[in-house]
């Protein structure tokens, strides 16, 4: 996967002058020595790594925090675990059940109190008990309402559906409950390749009681042992403060239960960074390779591209060439006009037939009274279905210009 | 001769919830008191080293059972306790200090006496015991910065947030050191000085 550029503010971007005056340089002395525009680009990598310094090098992630709507309780378990010394915070919002028609972020943006941890970047996350067959349209619809989609199977069937189709971010289980079904290395594989993770939720175990204990340890070994470690991502579930730990103490149950001690690091940092990493690029870039940061200035219209917002309103003369025309020259003055608006000219659909008829024909009478009653004529006509008004547009444009003239 | 080897473990207490007192309600007391400050309070006065060590043997019999117990009672020891600042440094020995580590982990409410909510945070792991004490002197002064920072702050905004954009540039840093490292390898062990290693 190539990413052109991933903007989250954190590493400065180097400036591009300085590049460009380096990148001349080197090409003068190239022949002259290779040592010099070696030691050129080491100084430019040594810039980059100080600018990402200035963020710190382990960084530790809890991907499940519930968002509960009471400020206080919200803002102290924040703060605790600000304190505690994670990093990223995701919010998380369950849903059971039924989707409403309506899909809007629960948790609000930004939080509606003042002191939030200025360290603590936050997330916003939900999860999806699958108890019921969920379609993929509304699936997506709840992925780009929040930064992490993550789904919750409760059988071997939504666990196999999970695994392998739904397009999810994180796969999260309640792992205090008996399972009915066993982890299989081969399932949990596929979802690690397609970038999905699987989630160890710990505070139930801490807060709960014997029971809840014995089978969060019993399920948490079993998905261990079937993952070989990979794959995983450790995350409180904490209700309230109290029910939080920190990360290294998670990490050592972790241990206790199985996973060795630098995969347990891993499932800590490594893998929750990219659980977020990839759920952005998700959707903000096509696909994780192309993203447009900075499409840069909106230039003052050249003569290429009056023209090609002139045909794209349909005014002017022989019009089916035009038509023909259009699509190309649309393409040809986006890439003259370039960056955001490039964007915009390609996304939109090339104008019907019909469309362009009637904005003609509004042209036209916005233009000159004149000649309203005569293009009553020619606009009856312009009802018909698609083929049709392109029989009709030669007639049409053959008229016009004679209408034109006269 | 073969020397029993030790792992000694930097402990924090810190409470979550609101300052208890069973006179006065807890919603309402320290609102101007920031995060930081709250959270590593000092322990009560019935809060001891008996006690913790009390605290941690249920722990390992309530997850572990009798082997658990068994295994570590040989080397358990709180080689120092500070109610001040709620810090404690606990002996066990070499194989089993994990046995020990998670049984911290799990607990949530101190014992009879105390009986409040807590969360046990293990800081530092480290083979020689020197290490561990100039590792609590380290953090002791880092909270107090940190203290102070959040305390000058918070004079600006309400229960002040653990570190504001005025102090992130002084203890911004701090904060990274303070989460930073907490274990000596395994493999190496800080050096006892007979240490076979």
């Amino acid at each position: 996967m190539f990413v052109l550029a991933v903007d989250d503010g954190s590493v400065k971007k180097p400036q591009l002058d300085g590049r460009f005056e380096g990148i001349q340089a080197d090409r003068k002395y190239f022949l002259e020595s290779e040592g010099k525009s070696a030691a050129r680009c080491t100084n430019h990598a040594k810039e980059l790594e100080e600018a990402a310094s200035q963020t710190p090098a382990v960084m530790f992630y809890d991907l499940n925090v519930p968002y509960s709507a009471n400020e206080a309780h919200l803002s102290r378990t924040l703060a605790f675990i600000s304190e505690l010394g994670y990093n990223v915070v995701a919010l998380n919002h369950s849903i059971v059940g039924k989707l409403p028609p309506q899909i809007t972020c629960a948790i609000p943006d930004p939080l509606p109190f003042k002191d939030v941890p200025l360290k603590l970047e936050i997330r916003r996350r939900v999860t999806l008990t699958l108890t019921e067959s969920y379609q993929n349209a509304r699936l997506a619809e709840l992925a780009r309402a929040y930064d992490i989609l993550a789904v919750r199977p409760i059988d071997e069937r939504t666990f196999q559906l999970a695994c392998s189709s739904l397009d999810c971010d994180i796969i999260s289980l309640d792992l205090t409950q008996r399972l009915p079904f066993y982890f299989r290395f081969k399932m949990l594989s596929e979802a690690v390749k397609s970038g999905k993770r699987f989630e160890l939720c710990y505070s139930q175990g801490v807060l709960g009681d014997s029971v809840a204990r014995r089978n969060l340890i019993s399920n948490a070994t079993q998905l261990i042992r079937a993952s070989r470690g990979r794959g995983l991502i450790i995350s409180s579930e904490a209700k309230a403060a109290v029910g939080c730990r920190g990360p290294c103490d998670a990490i050592n149950l972790a241990t206790i239960w199985g996973l060795a001690q630098d995969r347990g690091f891993e499932a800590m940092s490594k893998e929750p960074r990219s659980v977020v990493v990839t759920a952005q690029l998700k959707r903000t870039s096509y696909r994780g390779v192309i993203d447009v940061v900075y499409g840069g200035e909106k230039p003052a219209l050249t003569e290429k591209g009056v023209q090609a917002a002139d045909a794209s309103q349909g005014q002017g003369k022989g019009k089916t060439k035009q038509q023909a025309l259009t699509s190309q020259k649309r393409k040809a003055a986006s890439e003259a006009v370039a960056g955001a608006d490039a964007r915009d000219e390609v996304a939109a659909k090339p104008m019907s037939n019909r469309e362009a008829k009637r904005r003609k024909h509004q042209a036209r009478l916005s233009g000159s009274d004149a000649k309203e009653g005569a293009t009553n004529g020619p606009v009856g006509g312009g009802g018909d279905t698609a083929p049709a008004s392109a029989e009709g547009e030669p007639k049409e444009s053959g008229v016009q210009p004679a209408k034109e003239a006269g | 001769m073969v020397r029993i080897k030790h792992r000694y473990l930097l402990v924090n207490i810190l409470y979550p919830d609101a300052k208890y007192s069973p006179l006065r309600p807890a919603a309402t007391a320290g609102d101007d008191i920031p995060y930081t400050v709250q959270f590593r309070r000092p322990s009560p006065d019935q809060m001891n080293g008996g006690l913790l060590m009390r605290l941690i043997r249920d722990g390992v019999v309530e997850l572990f059972g009798d082997y658990g117990s068994g295994k570590i009672a040989g080397s358990l020891q709180v080689k120092y306790f500070s109610s001040a600042t709620s810090t404690a440094i606990i002996r066990v020995s070499r194989e089993h200090y994990r046995l020990v580590w998670s049984a911290l982990t799990l607990t949530t409410r101190l014992p009879r006496p105390v009986d409040q909510p807590c969360v046990i945070q293990v800081v530092r792991v480290s083979g020689t015991i020197r290490k561990a004490e100039e590792e609590a002197i380290r953090r002791a002064r880092l909270s107090i910065r940190r203290a102070e920072a959040a305390a000058k702050s918070s004079s600006v905004s309400i229960a002040g947030t653990i570190p504001t954009a005025s102090t992130a540039a002084a203890a911004g840093d701090d904060d990274f050191d303070m989460i930073n490292g907490i274990e000596d390898p395994d493999e190496l062990g800080d050096l006892d000085d007979d240490d076979d290693g």
